[in-house]
């Protein structure tokens, strides 16, 4: 510890430290434009000069490592006078155009200029002019007036991962920009217009739309990715504006992915569905709430008289509160119908019971691992910032290994990476396990001893057994595998060998909290695989569009349309649903509704809603509630969600942070899992082309879909067949050509596209779009022809 | 004392008459009162009547959305919403002020850094529903395009001072 003394108060801080840092932990405010706590320090901005006692000139605070009896003046006559001369330089090129500019009203050179600009310019020269850049449909720029800070060149690089911005020039002529002819791709990109302290990197879609002052900031949750980011929605007459991060240190930091920052314009989309609809005679009309209450609650009776109550099935989704969760478990058992899930890109159930899958250790402690397995996952795009914090635990000096069906740019340094085929993982995951067990000398299943090893798995597990702090972490695609039974029981032994904890990526917002919900099915039950392959008279489906959230879309389509009664509550008209419902219930989004996510490390996030309703919108957990009452079952008399929550986590108030005591991954029961499903399953192998399907990051719920400035993002270009050059050349077609795909007794039209991260007899062909909704399912043989 | 000039006083009324002095005085003096509406008093060129909506002389309307206006008025009575246009200039695509709220404090002509919103010398305007009062884009404009020439002379007259 040092003992210094700033403004006369003597402090004591840690060795390398710097005088910024000291400052703030005081609460003594230092101007500054370039400094960002967690960003390099590159000191161009020059705004927080200080006086140093026994320094001939003022020392810039962001960038003076603290000494032992260092006396510093933030707000002497020389550090004012410093600081004053610094913001006239500044001023001479920026345009005095805060009418017009977005930033206006928020912007720190509009408020640091009160205090240490003057009245009026001496500079009577040309101001500098730089043109504008295009940077994606995200991101508006005005450069002219950029201060070059460089926070956003610094931001790309270090937290996103790739430097797509960077200054070029010199002295007078710098200006930033992104490389020739590109945009910025990151899917991180909204936060360099958080980060930008003037009004040159803008939001797009927000655009001229409002004031700052004109806003109202209400707390919110994400409901996109397992990590439930916390938001700042900001609102302006019952209409959501913009969304901003909520800074969480545990969990978002202060960033925030593009998903969660503009999937909020889908609110707003004119497909919102704002009044009741039946379908009458093969027409829908629009009706008041009670009749189609009491449609829906005659239908369900009428089926559970005539065909049992086992013909009903809800599908919900993981993007769901707690609470309408609960509730549409508790309508379907109470109608005598043990057939719930949430889980729809879930192919294999037969780990039901065996824990709930969650991070099992705390967000935050990601940063403090040294050896982590990611084990299937599109882990930048499926999980933006957990990615993030991957990556700057790559740079503390952890090492990550990779296994997946696709090379995708991680933009993290991998230690090891395998990437085979969908079918081959759970044969790679036991090469690591027999590998690790080698080495740590404990006896594991006959199945996986006679395994030959790869160079590959051996390099991952000897980097899991050299750390101290190891994680295995399975992510979507491993979650969604047609084998990840098998691959959770071969993940739980090598955790358990290496010591490493255990735990999943969570896919959603909820996809712990339908775990606690209980909205799965029981012993008596269907699971939403067999829904679906064992078609139902009525479903009464949740915020989800089942024919693309479904691990099999065909089948889900057939099912839904050969169904009597289709009851679907969901904030949209969605297309398909106006061809196979026969109810459309229009029930609140995140922001008209209050509930409660449970995210992937257990935590329990509750949020009201931002905004009312919009038309004859009503919260989903009130409609289920209201059909309780109409169906005559017992235990749906809540006035409030807290109730509803209250019913579920057991404690009304203080609400309950975390859960993390109900969930498990028992890695206690591992020996028999493994024998139960290795055994039977390593040997799967391939026959032709197996198809590798991602859920591409815009086209992942029912929300992001409709974002139109998401969808004109990269990211959420239309999908493609892509092979690498070997799998081409097999198929006997080239890249840029039109193929037809078939699978099952689907098809779809794609262009193939060459993509060499993918291993020898991949295609891979994105799921959950609407082009490809023909295809069978997920997983699975596919051919390819040329057209 | 005090009691018997009370007394004198009250008994020939002395205030009457010190009263109808004044009157009287006042029959000889110049009148003041105007036969408004054939005859009106002079104006200032501050004076803040109704409300106008400029354009450049290129016919280009000068609000921007800059909201200052809306965000100085007390009275709330200022409503603007906002967009890009076409051509990706910010402009007001609602800018509407709700001349009943209105204190016609000239605040909004303060605040705006581009003489859009200005206050006229305009004072003889009514309405005969609810409703008539409230002045939207179009009708403020359509008062701004009315009475340039004057607006523009009593800025240029005031601009020395400003």
């Amino acid at each position: 510890m040092l003992d210094i003394e700033i403004d006369g108060k003597a402090l004591q801080v840690v060795e390398g430290s710097t005088i910024i840092d000291a400052a703030h932990q005081l609460g003594t405010y230092i101007p500054h434009f370039c400094y960002h706590k967690k960003l390099s320090i590159a000191a161009n901005c020059r705004m927080c000069l200080v006086q140093v006692e026994k320094a001939p000139k003022p020392m810039p605070a962001c960038a003076t490592p603290v000494t032992n009896g260092m006396k510093v003046q933030t707000h002497s006559e020389q550090a004012v006078k410093a600081q004053k001369g610094v913001m006239e330089f500044l001023l001479i090129n920026h345009p005095l155009d805060c009418p017009i500019c977005d930033q206006g009203g928020e912007c720190l050179l509009q408020d640091l200029a009160v205090g240490y600009g003057a009245s009026a310019s001496r500079y009577q020269e040309e101001k500098r002019v730089v043109m504008n850049k295009n940077l994606g449909p995200l991101v508006a720029t005005d450069m002219t007036r950029c201060i070059n800070c460089t926070r956003c060149v610094r931001f790309t690089q270090e937290i996103a991962g790739l430097m797509e911005l960077g200054q070029a020039y010199r002295g007078e002529h710098a200006e930033i920009m992104s490389f020739i002819g590109q945009t910025v791709d990151s899917e991180l990109s909204g936060n360099i217009i958080d980060l930008c302290p003037v009004g040159a990197l803008t939001s797009k879609p927000f655009r001229f739309s409002a004031r700052t002052w004109e806003l109202a900031r209400r707390k919110s949750v994400s409901p996109h990715d397992g990590l439930g980011s916390p938001l700042i929605v900001q609102t302006k007459h019952d209409k959501v504006m913009r969304v901003l991060p909520l800074e969480n240190e545990e969990i978002n930091e202060c960033w925030l992915s593009d998903k969660d920052r503009f999937s909020y314009e889908a609110l707003n989309s004119p497909e919102r569905l704002t009044r009741p609809m039946l379908k009458h005679g093969g027409q829908w009309i629009e009706v008041e709430w009670q009749q189609a209450l009491d449609y829906v609650a005659h239908a369900f009776k009428d089926i559970a008289k005539n065909h049992g109550a086992a013909a009903l099935g809800a599908l919900l989704s993981p993007h769901a509160t707690l609470e309408e969760l609960h509730l549409g478990q508790k309508l379907m058992r109470g109608l005598g119908s043990g057939n719930v899930d949430f889980r729809l890109r879930q192919s294999d159930f037969s780990q039901d019971g065996q824990g709930t899958p969650w991070l099992g250790m705390k967000i935050a402690e990601i940063g403090s691992l040294d050896r982590v397995l990611v084990v299937g996952s599109f882990l930048r795009k499926d999980h933006p910032l957990i990615a993030q914090r991957l990556r700057q635990a790559v740079k503390r000096g952890a090492q990550v290994s990779l296994v997946h069906s696709a090379d995708d740019d991680q933009l993290l340094k991998a230690h090891a990476k395998a990437i085979v085929l969908p079918s081959q993982l759970p044969q790679l995951l036991a090469q690591v396990v027999k590998c690790a067990a080698e080495l740590k000398g404990v006896s594991v299943d006959a199945a996986i001893t006679a395994l030959a090893v790869s160079e590959k798995a051996k390099a991952i597990a000897e980097s899991l057994l050299s750390g101290t702090r190891a994680a295995i972490f399975l992510g979507n695609f491993a979650q969604q595998h047609e084998q990840a039974a098998t691959l959770q029981a071969l993940a739980q032994l090598l955790a358990k060998i290496t010591g490493a904890n255990f735990g999943f990526l969570g896919e959603a917002a909820n996809s712990v909290g339908g775990y606690v919900a209980n909205a799965l099915p029981g012993a008596d039950g269907l699971n939403a695989g067999q829904m679906l392959a064992e078609p139902r008279h009525g479903y009464l489906i949740l915020n989800a569009e089942v024919e693309l959230d479904s691990a099999r879309p065909l089948q889900a389509l057939a099912a839904l349309k050969q169904a009597a009664t289709v009851v679907l509550l969901s904030p949209f008209k969605l297309p398909g649903a106006l061809d196979y419902a026969d109810v459309l219930l229009p029930v609140s989004p995140f922001s008209e509704t209050s509930g409660s996510f449970i995210n992937t490390e257990g935590r329990v996030q509750s949020f009201n809603a931002v905004v009312r309703p919009l038309g004859e919108t009503r919260p989903a957990w009130k409609v289920l509630r209201v059909l309780g009452n109409l169906l005559n079952l017992p235990g749906f008399d809540q006035d409030s969600s807290e109730q509803v929550r209250a019913e579920v986590l057991g404690a009304a108030t203080p609400t309950p942070e975390f859960v993390t005591d109900r969930l498990a991954n028992p890695l206690s029961d591992v020996a028999n899992n493994v024998a139960n499903n290795v055994a039977i399953k390593l040997d799967a192998g391939p026959n032709g082309l197996e198809r590798v399907a991602d859920v591409a990051i815009y086209s992942a719920d029912v929300l992001v879909r409709r974002a139109p400035s998401l969808q004109k993002t990269r990211d959420a270009a239309s999908p493609a067949a892509r092979m690498n050059a070997v799998t081409l050349q097999q198929c006997g077609v080239s890249a840029g050509q039109e193929l037809r795909v078939r699978q099952g007794e689907g098809q779809a039209q794609l262009f193939a596209v060459l993509d060499a991260g993918l291993p020898d007899g991949a295609v891979r062909i994105a799921a959950a779009h609407p082009k490809v909704a023909g295809l069978a399912a997920m997983h699975g043989a596919i051919t390819v022809e040329a057209l | 004392m005090g009691a018997l000039t009370a007394f004198f006083k009250s008994l020939f009324l002395k205030e009457l008459f010190q009263g109808l002095a004044v009157t009287g005085r006042h029959l000889f003096v110049r009148k003041i009162t105007v036969q408004f509406p054939e005859e009106k008093t002079p104006q200032s060129n501050r004076f803040r009547g109704l409300h106008a909506l400029r354009r450049y002389p290129n016919g280009e309307e000068r609000c921007i959305a800059c909201k200052l206006c809306e965000a100085v008025c007390p009275a709330m009575a200022i409503t603007i919403e906002s967009a890009e246009r076409e051509d990706a200039t910010r402009r007001t695509t609602r800018y509407d002020i709700d001349l009943i709220k209105c204190i016609y404090c000239g605040f909004c002509e303060e605040a705006c850094p581009v003489d859009a919103i200005v206050m006229t010398r305009i004072f003889e305007y009514h309405g005969e529903k609810p409703g008539d009062l409230y002045y939207t884009k179009q009708m403020l404009l359509a008062v701004g395009d009315k009475n340039e020439v004057q607006i523009a002379k009593d800025r240029a007259q005031d601009a020395p001072y400003r």
